[in-house]
């Protein structure tokens, strides 16, 4: 596959350390298009051996607005079904560019250990030094390690490690949108997390139609109906969510986008520091990047404070555990003092509504959804690479439009009917 | 002429840096852009967007510009900082001049952040 | 097809023995006239000088030279350059550096391989640093180099001002300073004389390079005529006018059966393919010896060779150090901190610039059929890349807590010079080897 992608596939077998590469086959691309379509049929593959499949959308990492999603395909735990959780804010993209389009996590290590992917090669590596860390101290670790700040880190805390149910894997610091439990599977399988760095080069079969379509629809989105929208609260406004704008905004110092999304979907809280602060803050941890409205709902409904619910999820990100699921297990067993949410993290199980009972994970499932149309967009979004959340408020990013760049971008011919197949096959309806 | 960046306004998306990219190497890629959003201390939350020019490194700070002439001496009492010689071999900004439409850090950035003054 | 495939195809002939006259061969210039005009060309054999002193310039040869398909190459440092390094060599390139460093490096000994090479028939290339140093001097060490009449423009008892760039601006010399007026781009016209050609104007970039005096005329083949938008002046204009315009930008100067041909600018520098173009000619020009036959290029047949397995094994573990490598040097570049080594300030950027050498290359190895090598040299390169992976941590560690350790980033420069020589050792034997289908399996 010689246009957008690296045309790579790893092959990490953590039993035998052994790794392999494959070529991303033109054909596969024909078929399954990319992103869920290619890892949904590698899980298949491999199913036997209890993988995880990392990939990325055709579209990934490209100047599509909003192609910052890479995914991960596994078995949930909390729904026993083969299902997917979305890969955004920054990381999605640094394993576009990484070197490789997929990757297959299969087996179990006897250690624990961690990956590091870069620039087209995978290192299976001792995680001692890791391993018992909290996400932000494993992060801190690997980055300065490793000599590079923008190491995009995909793992676990001590949910992970322990077999928790509720794990969830945090990008960097943050809780990303894996609601489904993947950061149990991270810790079945000994792995601590999955670094990313990757200084690749994506080649355009059409370059300039390509780019200046782009740009026609960044100009279309900028001067439509999402102009000016920023930040989680306005976010789950603009979908038909609760509006906890007024609540959340006195802490807020910043709002933050995912790669190339046109709108910030993150908001950034400073909770031991004057939000109003310009210059860079003395203090170490002086907040959080808030990426999922559903917690934040939750805590607010049983009368927490928002600096306290957001307190309870910097304490989740750290443990690497759901905070959506600790919400909603919380709210459950009348626990609404912050010290005994945290005391409670260890002992917290399933089954959580928060988890859904989609394939998809319900961290898009914002505001009053059609279901069979959430479903739809959720798929489109995740074969392609588009920011689910934003491909839900942007009606500009038509499936047909999305198809005429992934054909200009690709030079394959790609048309609706396989986007049709590729669908029902990922849903499970064909 | 030159490229005016509002370091306060800017969301970190990376758009410019991708664009800039490309409009050096005609494809997507990100280490020869000369725009780059600063990421690195992320923490903090504490972000801007740096521009390589000709004979100056542009930091557009959320507390407001900061230029760096190339090869003058930084004020020894400041404490050095993350804008002062980055991005040296890079190419400077040339302000897209082989492109009718202006410059495409501008026409991607989704918050009107950056602009030519 | 552009100069650098032109000569490609040209040096493909060449490498397969083929007769062909410089005035046929050498495309796109106004064909000098003179005695070379009809000597067959050959496929030379060139060492590039990457020892103490030596910057990361040299690079800018390697790109040259890779371009154009002249793969015989091998690198010398002052050490080996004086263990009989130049044997079987035609051309010997010199870039730019720190001119005492490498005077020292080299000493006596390096100074007498040097001219006997030359005297001999041997070419010398010297750019920036490499064209200071066999300029007539009084200084030590580089007194040991006093081989051609040139007086420089630059050198002064009284330092005027200098406007920026102070790190970059001057360095002493004895009692007095060589001073840099102007950096980066600037204009020059040819003179006309062989072997570049009708007179024209061209651009090339000066970083410290000499402006020259020289009292024979028909030595200079280009002088420095302008300025334009991309250079940087160092010091009031008009003082740099004074001291630049008109003065001889590149000469050429006979010594035995050899040459030396001596550029202020970089005319290697990859980004200005004019300057590329007739450095190129001027060294097919001059070259001792015409084709066939090709000594060195008949010894590679004899390279060894790494097996698939090894191959891939080698490249592999270069790869993953080159990146990790890459990857922490990317993130220096953002770094406000830059050592002085020697006479030289480097700033961590130029980390990368030896990474990306490496880098680049690792592609064409991967495809290659087959690896040529020097036994043991698989090892010595993996071993050094893996070295450079902890230098360029251990270097980044510091400059995040705010120390700055000039002997860290000395062990580091020393180890990518060394690794960058080993890998590319292996590159060009490699490229030589396929090279032409002479050994088409
Ligand atoms: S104007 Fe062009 S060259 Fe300059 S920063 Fe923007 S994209 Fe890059
Ligand atoms: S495109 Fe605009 S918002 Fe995005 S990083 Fe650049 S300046 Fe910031």
């Amino acid at each position: 596959m010689e246009y957008l992608a690296s045309d790579k596939i790893a092959i990490v077998d953590l039993g035998s350390g052994d790794i392999t590469e494959e070529e991303l086959d033109e054909d596969l691309v024909l078929e399954k298009i990319g992103g869920v379509g290619i890892t949904q049929s590698l899980y298949d593959r491999f199913e036997g051996e209890d993988p995880i499949v990392l990939g990325s959308g055709l579209l990934t990492g490209s100047l599509v607005p909003g192609s910052a999603l890479s995914v991960m395909t596994a078995k949930s735990p909390l729904t026993g079904k083969v299902s997917h959780v979305p890969v955004v804010l920054d990381a999605g993209i640094e394993f576009k560019y990484s070197g490789f389009d997929y990757m297959v996590i299969k087996g179990t290590a006897q250690k624990p250990v961690y990956l590091w992917v870069h620039d087209g090669i995978v290192d299976i590596n001792d995680a001692d030094e890791v391993w018992g860390k909290d996400v932000w101290a494993a992060t801190d670790y690997i980055r300065e390690f490793m000599g590079d700040d923008l190491i995009q880190v995909l793992g676990i805390g001590k949910a992970g490690e322990s077999g928790s149910p509720l794990a969830t894997t945090c990008i960097n610091y943050w809780q990303g949108g894996d609601r489904l439990g993947f950061g149990t599977l991270f810790g079945q399988k000994m792995l601590k997390l999955i670094g990313l760095r990757g200084m690749g080069l994506l080649e355009i079969a059409e370059p300039e139609d390509f780019v200046e379509d782009c740009l026609a629809l960044v100009s279309t989105i900028k001067s439509g109906p999402l102009k000016g929208k920023k930040g989680i609260a306005q976010m789950a406004v603009t979908l038909g969510g609760e509006d906890i704008e007024d609540w959340i905004s006195p802490l807020i110092h910043r709002h933050m986008a995912c790669f190339n999304t046109p709108i910030p979907t993150n908001s950034f809280v400073f909770l031991d520091e004057d939000p109003a602060l310009l210059e860079e803050s003395k203090v170490n941890e002086p907040g959080m990047l808030l990426t999922d409205i559903h917690p934040l709902i939750t805590l607010k409904k049983m009368g927490l404070s928002a600096k306290d619910a957001c307190q309870v999820l910097k304490e989740c990100a750290k443990y690497g555990i759901d905070a959506a699921a600790v919400a909603e297990l919380s709210e459950k067993a009348g626990t609404t003092a912050l010290e005994d949410m945290v005391k409670s993290f260890p002992e917290l199980k399933g089954p959580v509504d928060s988890a859904g009972t989609s394939i998809f994970s319900p961290w898009a499932m914002v505001g009053n959804q059609d279901r069979d149309t959430w479903e739809r967009r959720q798929a489109v979004s995740y074969i392609l690479g588009i920011h689910p959340l934003f491909a839900l408020m942007t009606s500009e990013l038509t499936e047909a439009k999305l198809l005429d760049l992934a054909s200009l971008g690709t030079e394959l011919e790609l048309t609706q009917e396989t986007l049709d197949e590729v669908v029902a096959e990922v849903s499970g309806k064909s | 002429m030159g490229i005016k960046i509002d370091g306060l306004l800017c969301t970190a998306c990376m758009a410019c840096e991708l664009a800039c990219g490309y409009h050096r190497d005609d494809a997507f890629a990100l280490l020869s852009s000369c725009i780059v959003p600063y990421r690195g201390r992320e923490k903090k939350n504490y972000l801007g967007v740096m521009l390589k020019e000709e004979d100056s490194l542009v930091a557009a700070r959320p507390e407001g510009i900061e230029i760096n002439r190339i090869g003058e001496e930084q004020d020894p009492d400041k404490e050095a900082d993350a804008s002062a010689k980055p991005m040296l071999l890079r190419e400077s900004c040339d302000l897209c001049e082989d492109l009718d439409d202006g410059p495409l850090c501008i026409r991607v950035c989704p918050v009107d952040a950056i602009s030519v003054e | 097809m552009d100069i650098y495939e032109r000569f490609k195809t040209l040096n493909s002939r060449l490498i397969r023995g083929e007769n062909i006259p410089f005035s046929e061969g050498i495309k796109g210039l106004s064909h000098p006239s003179g005695t070379n005009r009809d000597k067959p060309l050959a496929y030379p054999a060139i060492a590039i000088y990457a020892g103490q002193g030596a910057s990361h310039s040299w690079l800018w040869f390697v790109d040259l030279f890779d371009r154009m398909g002249l793969y015989d190459l091998c690198f010398l440092t002052d050490t080996t350059l004086k263990e009989n390094g130049l044997r079987g060599i035609d051309v010997l390139a010199m870039s730019g550096g720190d001119t005492f460093a490498i005077a020292e490096g080299l000493g006596k000994s390096g100074a007498r391989e040097i001219e006997r090479f030359i005297r001999s028939g041997g070419l010398y290339m010297g750019s920036c640093a490499g064209a200071y140093l066999p300029l007539n001097s009084s200084k030590p060490f580089l007194n040991l180099f006093n081989y051609v009449p040139a007086k420089i423009t630059n050198l002064t008892r009284s330092l005027p001002t200098a406007l920026r760039l102070k790190e970059k601006f001057c360095t002493s010399y004895g009692c007095s300073f060589i001073f840099h007026p102007v950096r980066e781009t600037v204009e020059l016209k040819t003179n006309g004389f062989a072997p570049f050609g009708k007179p024209k104007t061209l651009l090339a970039p000066l970083y410290g390079g000499p402006p020259m005096i020289l009292s024979d005329p028909a030595a200079v083949l280009a002088r420095y005529t302008g300025f334009t938008d991309h250079t940087l002046f160092l010091v009031d204009r008009k003082l740099a006018e004074e001291t630049v315009l008109g003065t001889a930008a590149v000469i050429r100067k006979k010594m035995g059966a050899g040459h030396f041909h001596l550029y202020g600018p970089h005319f290697e520098h990859p980004r200005f393919p004019t300057a590329n173009h007739l450095m190129a000619a001027a060294m097919y020009w001059d070259l001792r010896r015409g084709n066939p036959p090709c000594p060195r290029t008949d010894a590679l047949q004899g390279d060894a060779f790494l097996s698939k397995k090894s191959a891939k094994h080698f490249i592999r573990a270069v790869k993953r150090e080159i990146s990790n490598a890459r990857i922490v040097a990317a993130g220096l570049e953002m770094q406000p901190v830059q050592w002085t080594i020697g006479n030289k300030v480097y700033d961590p950027g130029k980390i990368r610039v030896f990474l990306e050498a490496i880098w680049s290359r690792l592609g064409v190895l991967e495809k290659a059929p087959r690896l040529c090598i020097q036994p043991g040299q698989d090892g010595a390169t993996m071993r050094h890349t893996a070295s450079l992976t902890s230098l360029v941590r251990a270097t980044k560690r510091d400059s995040d807590q705010g120390r700055n350790t000039p002997d860290l980033a000395r062990t580091l420069f020393s180890e990518l010079s060394h690794s960058s020589m080993l890998f590319l050792d292996i590159y060009f034997r490699t490229q030589a080897y396929h090279f032409g289908g002479i050994h088409e399996a």
